[in-house]
């Protein structure tokens, strides 16, 4: 893959330059957290962004949209949610995400929604340095050497840039004067210097070799009553997971003979009603039951059919519960170490 | 974005088909009939399925769901369900008249292994509303029935008005070439001419089963399951040549919702139809 | 008239006790109004309209709770009539504030303190109760007020024969589609994990905390809630006076419990 490199300065004149015929997306502040949005202001984008709140599949798959408007002609398909987009500022673990649901949404029948969303964004990935949640190393998703366009890495005074694609050619040669064809020894020590500060920055992690074995093992374990007894059953490990996807969908009918829409929302099955059907029964009435079936997914089945987990590591769940039933509390209890948590204490609280 | 519109309709797979029912009829209580045409004439010959396999049929405003198809492939061009109200959908369609357009796309799912079943013994065994995709292959069956050895069918309900398909099953018995046993639970009518008791008190009427070469299919209420399956097994079934079908919640039918997720499989995709194999080593199925 | 309007369905908006929110709002959907009257044959509705009668009805939208013998016969007979009833806001499904006195010796000290030995004369008092304490209702709308977009796709979907369709999940969903940071993980006394969504997460887009005006979500882990805020440090009168504000009704077992009166 080629490797170009890029002055800190010329960063702004780039996106610039290839923001003028699409949305640039990119993450900025909110409060104290970070957030993919439409950017106009370059300054606004945070260059040294941990996590986004929600992961970037917000902006192939948004939380709602209409797949179709339907009237008594029948059913149009609605593509109006997807314009051009470049999405900059990524980081690996994020790309992993989009790798893991291309796979997905193009496995056995191709989810148009998501793929011509996927076909009209660029990526453009951005290094990033872990903070105490991440644990990306432990999925082996802090490198990636696909799906991405471009791929920068921050070293202070000048980026090192991945071109991952041709489109991504096509970026660069809009401006190729902004950019340096040759690296020096000394660029590629500074970038070997980074790479090795930024592995020993993460501050803890977990065997994800040992986790499909322990979730068969451990799946009658008295642990996923508690973490049932304790889960709020809120869905936000599952709306903050880069690797959900399940949806419903909300049939919206108008009065007055105006087309109706088909209307796609995103679902979650740590969710009561998830796996009820008509009639009212409930295959996962129960909260471990329903917890059970998102840490399977995350920790078990995907490394038997895939070879690797659908947990990238971005610690997304870690912050968002809160009652820390996440990747980190649960993996850790599974292997038997204890941590502590929200629910081992109200666990203490209650039997007490 | 107009160009690409273009280009994805027609692979688009949550594009229903426009159908119309063709017949509709109660055949219990709480359970209809309906016979559906899909209007398009090419995609109505076009739409090839296996027994087994299921369609998601949209009422406009009500939404969508999954039905096992009953009819079989043997016979083409008409689509039949057996359909009890549930829900929205079903409440929806127990409005609906014939000739009244419905959406239908499919088929979906694994189906039931015919080619695995030829030359063998089927042996099906219905619970209520089992019979929606059970007599699909129990058609099937008939239909092609040089194809397979001996054909039974054991067939349970709670009361005689309970049994779906009761006449056309009671008429099937005059059939030498298919051994077929029904029961009810309980005959409130006292003119009930057949059997009384639960599914399995019909198994000792099987005779000189070959169990190596036969297919116990099983399709009922949750609680059948277990009994049946118990039975089946002791007859030296193999595991992998009891088959069920499963119900699970769906909103897509292509593996992209996820609702019907069990473990690693889908049951849109892997599924309705598994082995008792599958059961065993995958804990959620039943 | 147009042809078919026979077969229109007979519709009765109704008001208990309450702010007459939920009626505003179906007042104030401005651009539907016309299809909404054009679609059903809406026989009374007292905010909007002066001929109003009390006869047969396909669907009564009640809103408000029961806080007099009178509402409660007017009630019993909106039942009487309709062979649908729904229970509009957060009033007529938990109760709302004016229920939030649970028990009963509460609520008669309350009430003597505010009307002191005053005789009522027009019609008797009653504790405050959410229509489904007299009364079976087929269907809830919740909400404080309830949502424009949630109430026009229940009408709608009730005009075709359709139960409604509503989002079952807690306050939590929304609020994240929103990319809100949770309150809760900062201190916050939100009720967000405990409340039904609909409202689109609106208070706590403007950062402020979820005070539970949709009623409790179906799987309210209230324990968990509880004992979460008691860990953030809130006294134990201060979250059950919370839990109790909008939906005391709708939790009263788990706030029974917590008082020590199990029922």
């Amino acid at each position: 893959m080629r490797i170009i490199k890029l002055k800190k300065d010329n960063l702004f004149p780039f996106l610039e330059v290839i923001s003028e015929e699409a949305d640039l997306w990119a993450p900025v502040k909110k409060g104290d957290k970070h957030v993919f949005k439409v950017v106009d202001d370059f300054s606004q984008i945070e260059m040294n962004s941990t996590r986004t709140i929600l992961p970037p599949r917000k902006i192939f798959l948004p939380p709602t949209f209409d797949m179709f408007s339907v009237s008594e002609e029948g059913y149009k398909e609605d593509f109006s949610h997807i314009t051009k987009k470049i999405l900059f500022g990524i980081h690996p673990c994020d790309i992993h995400g989009l790798l893991i649901l291309d796979n997905f949404y193009k496995q056995a029948y191709l989810d148009p929604y998501y793929l011509e969303a996927r076909k009209n964004t660029l990526i453009l990935g951005l290094s990033c340095w872990p903070d105490e949640y991440c644990f990306a190393k432990s999925t082996n998703t802090h490198i990636i050497e696909e799906g991405f366009d471009l791929f920068f890495t921050y070293l202070k005074d000048f980026f090192l840039v991945w071109i991952g694609s041709s489109q991504g050619d096509d970026l660069v040669r809009l401006k190729p004067e902004l950019f340096d064809e040759k690296l020096t020894d000394k660029d590629i020590q500074t970038y070997l210097n980074w790479q090795a500060e930024r592995d020993k920055a993460y501050k803890w992690d977990l065997n994800f070799t040992a986790m499909p074995d322990l979730m068969e093992l451990k799946y009658g374990d008295p642990l996923w009553e508690k973490l049932g007894d304790t889960c709020l059953a809120c869905g936000s490990c599952t709306n903050v997971c880069p690797t959900c996807g399940c949806y419903n969908i909300m049939d919206k009918q108008f009065l007055g003979g105006k087309d109706g829409k088909i209307m796609r929302h995103w679902d979650a099955c740590t969710l009561e009603e998830y796996s009820e059907v008509a009639g009212g029964e409930n295959f996962r009435k129960k909260r471990s039951d329903r917890l059970k079936l998102w840490y399977t997914h995350k920790l078990q089945a995907f490394i038997s059919k895939y070879g690797k987990p659908s947990c990238v590591g971005c610690g997304r769940c870690i912050v968002a519960c809160p009652v820390d039933i996440n990747v980190r509390t649960v993996g850790k209890a599974l292997l038997g170490e204890e941590e502590d948590a929200f629910w081992i204490r109200l666990n203490k609280e209650v039997t007490k | 974005m107009n160009s690409q519109n273009k280009q994805l309709t027609g692979v688009n797979p949550f594009v229903p088909q426009p159908a119309r029912i063709v017949r509709t009829y109660y055949l219990t209580e709480d359970v209809k009939f309906f016979q559906v045409r899909i209007v398009d004439m090419e995609k109505a010959l076009s739409f090839e399925y296996l027994p087994g396999q299921f369609a998601m049929i949209s009422v406009l405003g009500a939404g969508e769901a999954p039905f096992c198809l009953s009819s079989t492939p043997s016979r083409p061009g008409l689509l039949e369900f057996c359909i009890r109200k549930a829900g929205a959908v079903t409440s929806a369609l127990f409005r609906m008249k014939e000739n009244d357009l419905i959406g239908l796309r499919g088929p979906y799912g694994n189906g039931f292994p015919i080619e695995r079943m030829h030359n063998k013994d089927i042996l099906i065994i219905v619970g209520g509303l089992g019979v929606a995709p059970l007599r699909s292959v129990l058609l099937y069956c008939l239909d092609n029935r040089d194809q397979f050895r001996r054909v039974f069918l054991l067939h349970g309900a709670k009361r005689p008005a309970e049994m779906i398909f009761r006449e056309e099953f009671l008429a099937l018995k005059e059939r030498e070439d298919l051994e077929c046993h029904l029961t009810v639970d309980d005959d409130d009518t006292g003119t009930w001419t057949e059997k009384i008791g639960v599914v399995t008190t019909l198994f000792p009427l099987l005779e000189e089963i070959d169990p190596a070469n036969t297919f116990g299919l099983v399709c009922g209420p949750p609680v059948m399951y277990k009994f049946v399956i118990k039975e089946l097994v002791n007859l030296n079934i193999p595991k992998d040549q009891i088959l069920m079908t499963l119900e699970r919640r769906m909103k897509c039918g292509v593996g992209k919702c996820g609702h019907c997720a069990i473990d690693y499989i889908y049951t849109c995709l892997d599924g309705p139809v598994f082995t008792y194999w599958d059961v065993i080593h995958m804990r959620e199925l039943i | 008239m147009e042809k078919g309007s026979k077969e229109k369905l007979k519709i009765g908006i109704y008001e208990l006790t309450g702010c007459a929110g939920d009626a505003l709002l179906i007042l104030d959907c401005e651009k539907e109004l016309i299809d909404m009257f054009k679609a059903a044959d809406i026989q009374s509705f007292l905010m909007a309209k002066s001929d109003n009668i009390d006869g047969e009805l396909d669907v009564a939208l009640v809103e408000g709770s029961v806080s007099t013998e009178r509402e409660k016969e007017e009630l019993l007979d909106i039942r009487k009539r309709a062979k649908t009833v729904v229970a509009i806001g957060i009033c007529a499904c938990f109760g709302g504030i004016q229920a939030a006195f649970l028990d009963k010796k509460d609520w008669e000290k309350n009430f003597k303190k505010v009307y002191g030995d005053k005789k009522m004369t027009h019609t008797k008092p009653l504790q405050s109760k959410p229509i489904d304490a007299y009364i079976k209702v087929d269907y809830y709308l919740p909400g404080c007020p309830i949502g424009k977009e949630q109430f026009l796709s229940t009408f709608n979907r009730i005009l075709r024969g359709h139960p409604p369709e509503l989002y079952r999940f807690s306050v939590c969903v929304e609020c994240k589609w929103n990319e809100n940071d949770c309150l809760l993980n900062k201190g916050i006394p939100c009720l967000g994990p405990i409340t039904r969504a609909g409202c689109g997460s609106i208070c706590i887009n403007h950062n402020l905390p979820c005070v539970g005006c949709w009623g409790p979500v179906e799987e309210a882990n209230l324990t968990s809630e509880f004992h979460l805020l008691r860990e953030k440090g809130f006294d134990y009168d201060f979250i059950k006076k919370k839990m109790a504000n909008f939906s005391g009704t709708g939790m009263a077992d788990f706030l029974g419990e917590l008082k020590g009166e199990k029922k």
